[in-house]
């Protein structure tokens, strides 16, 4: 017993290395959004053609799935979460809000300054996704529309990633700052956003659309209009697996749970995850998202309690 | 409610004089506690977030009451529980233990009258749903003299106002013991804050802003507004305002941006005033916040397991369940102290 505690002590220092989860991690993954998203955005400048512009979406949404679960830092201090992606959105609010735009032909998206101050919800990927893949009434419009949210996604990944190189400087020198008192705090954010994207995996992209047996719900996968559903979850588990890896050496757990994980995503051959509502494949998805929880289990044990987090008192408890 | 049992107010002079809050180290708010060992305690926090008191309890408590005069609270077993204790905070020990009536529990909370002789509990009585609120007297050794409606179902924090007036937040869940906190009526709810006047009777009820929004947490400045926090019992991303005050006989909400009620994970734990506008804890969504008299967002803060939160000498204090005691300002998040403890759900004012 005695000897165990003197392991764990001398284990934790390894654990959790926050500059290997910066550089491995964080800044490339922001860097590949900065890539991608200009490349999109001169595309549209050049040819704002829906079929010329799917491809360099697909390469930007990717991007963003490689870090939509950083959702600390540069992104909650700039307020850009939702303009990124207005996902989930059961109001429609995105239909809506490029409803209004398009009905008042508005000129506001000719200008790039001005066009941040729209509804997030027109703002970002999923806005984006409609215009490609959906019959506009007004193409004229749709396409200048196309243009300014290829810009602005541009824009926004320059700022969050500029953004991030000075975070990152905060985190690394976790100790005495305000922000990160000391280096488990820096830990902790990261493992949050770990757990956090875990979970949103688990219960939104997954959950959404499988309702329950008696009412699926495949109008609520994610990104099903471009048939991205699967590949979103796909994507969001190679980047939270790439994140957990760079936190810590050694997680025999975690590695076996995202291996089964990303071999039943892998598998289902569902692109929009229509299967929900058919009860011969529903199942797949259904044991996909029982192995994220086993994902998360693994989390928390080799991660998470090593770093002195235990599930929350009052957030499980609740009332 | 003095007034209906005027004849027991003779008696209150027979008590044997009892040490007041400085005997218990001066706490400014009290909460109950998971030591590092596993066991429960109600432990007193002092201004700059040291502790005054702690004083082990048998069993986990969710939030009570503290007496106005005396250094004794009333801790209340969690929803479903049917316990409650008082605890004696100058010894630092348990004196007696409650017992909610056959057929009923509590729902975590309690509230003292003004002079402290009677203690009030929101209850419910399972076999019809109905939200009931149990009155003890203190003078009699904590004896229950009676109950009155709570004016909803699932009556879940009652705080005192003016005088001897109180507001209940009725949370409008209807759970069974049977069942854990299961959800019953989830297509079925109305929940609503009620005001009861001195003499148990509804002097007032105002509707949530929806049906599936559950006012469940509420707390009062001294001019009388009182903060009323939700949990909604919905789709997380289409959540309404979490956060109203209650003023002048009607109910506002605080306006919040899409996506705000996302970041609290549709689910308020703790409310209290601050300054005009309101403070917000959001366990689940690991963050409080200062909102302004219109809603707009003063200032936001991660904080894991966040969820205490009190008023207490003109500043606001949050705890979380990782020992941390916190003073929330309009610049910020600032830890005072870090304690080997979790701290329990609510802070309870003196």
């Amino acid at each position: 017993m005695r000897l165990a505690f003197v392991f764990a002590l001398i284990a934790t220092p390894a654990l959790a290395d926050v500059n290997r989860a910066l550089d491995a991690h964080i800044l490339p993954g922001h860097a590949h959004l900065v890539e991608t998203t200009s490349a999109l955005a001169a595309a549209a400048e050049d040819d704002c053609a829906p079929e010329t512009l799917q491809a360099p979406f697909g390469s930007a949404y990717d991007a963003w799935l490689g870090v939509s679960h950083i959702q600390f830092g540069p992104i909650e201090d700039r307020g850009l979460s939702l303009a990124m992606a207005f996902w989930p959105d059961p109001k429609d609010s995105t239909g809506k809000a490029l409803g209004r735009l398009t009905e008042a032909e508005d000129p506001i998206v000719d200008d790039a300054d001005a066009f941040g101050e729209v509804s997030a919800a027109a703002q970002g990927f999923t806005a984006l996704e409609r215009l490609l893949y959906e019959e506009q009434a007004n193409p004229d419009y749709a396409c200048r529309l196309t243009v300014a949210i290829a810009r602005g996604l541009a824009s926004m990944s320059d700022e969050l990633s500029t953004d991030w190189q000075a975070h990152a400087e905060l985190m690394r020198g976790a100790g005495g700052i305000e922000r990160y008192q000391s280096e488990t705090e820096a830990q902790r954010a990261l493992f949050t956003a770990l757990l956090t994207g875990l979970e949103f995996l688990h219960d939104q992209r997954l959950g959404r659309p499988l309702g329950t047996f008696d009412r699926p719900r495949p109008l609520r996968a994610e990104a099903r209009r471009s048939e991205r559903s699967q590949r979103h979850v796909e994507l969001s588990l190679a980047a939270l697996e790439e994140l957990a890896l760079a936190m810590a050496e050694g997680l025999p757990a975690t590695e076996a749970a995202f291996a089964e994980a990303k071999e039943r995503a892998a598998a289902l051959d569902d692109p929009a995850l229509e299967g929900v509502a058919d009860p011969a494949l529903r199942f797949k998805v259904e044991v996909l998202q029982q192995s994220v929880r086993a994902v998360q289990v693994a989390v928390i044990e080799e991660i998470g309690t090593p770093l002195g987090i235990q599930a929350g008192f009052n957030s499980l408890d609740g009332d | 409610m003095l007034s209906r049992r005027g004849f027991i107010a003779g008696l209150g002079a027979l008590a044997a004089p009892a040490a007041g809050w400085a005997s218990a180290g001066d706490p400014v708010a009290l909460s109950g506690a998971k030591l590092s060992d596993g066991s429960f305690a109600l432990v007193g926090l002092r201004l700059d977030g040291g502790l005054a008191f702690s004083a082990p309890l048998p069993a986990r408590g969710h939030a009570g009451a503290a007496h106005p005069a005396v250094a004794e609270a009333v801790v209340v077993a969690r929803r479903p529980g049917r316990f409650a204790m008082v605890v004696d905070c100058a010894r630092g020990a348990v004196r007696q233990e409650l017992t909610a009536p056959q057929g009923r529990h509590f729902y975590g909370h309690a509230a003292f009258s003004e002079d402290g002789s009677l203690l009030l509990t929101p209850e419910n009585e399972y076999a019809t749903g109905a939200g009931r609120i149990g009155i003890w007297d203190r003078r009699l050794g904590y004896r229950r003299i009676d109950e009155v409606s709570s004016g909803g179902i699932g009556p879940h924090e009652i705080i005192r106002l003016k005088g001897d007036t109180f507001t209940v937040a009725n949370g409008g869940i209807r759970t069974h013991p049977k069942t854990g906190r299961e959800r019953l009526n989830l297509d079925d709810m109305e929940p609503n804050l009620t005001i009861l006047d001195a003499t148990g009777s509804i002097a007032h009820q105002v509707p949530s802003n929806a049906a599936r929004n559950s006012v469940r947490h509420i707390a009062a400045d001294e001019g009388g507004r009182v903060v009323v926090g939700c949990q909604w019992q919905g789709d997380p991303f289409d959540a309404p305002a979490l956060v109203a005050i209650y003023a002048a006989g009607r109910l506002t909400d605080l306006d919040m941006d899409p996506g705000h009620a996302r970041g609290l994970a549709a689910y308020i734990g703790s409310v209290c005033a601050h300054g005009q506008g309101a403070a917000v804890s959001a366990p689940r969504g690991g963050r409080v916040e200062v909102l302004g008299p219109d809603g707009g967002l003063v200032v936001s803060a991660r904080a894991r397991d966040i969820c205490g939160l009190c008023s207490v000498a003109g500043r606001t204090i949050a705890t979380d369940g990782l020992g941390r005691v916190y003073r929330l300002e309009d610049g910020g998040l600032s830890r005072l102290a870090k304690h080997p403890v979790a701290f329990d759900n609510h802070l309870i004012a003196l």
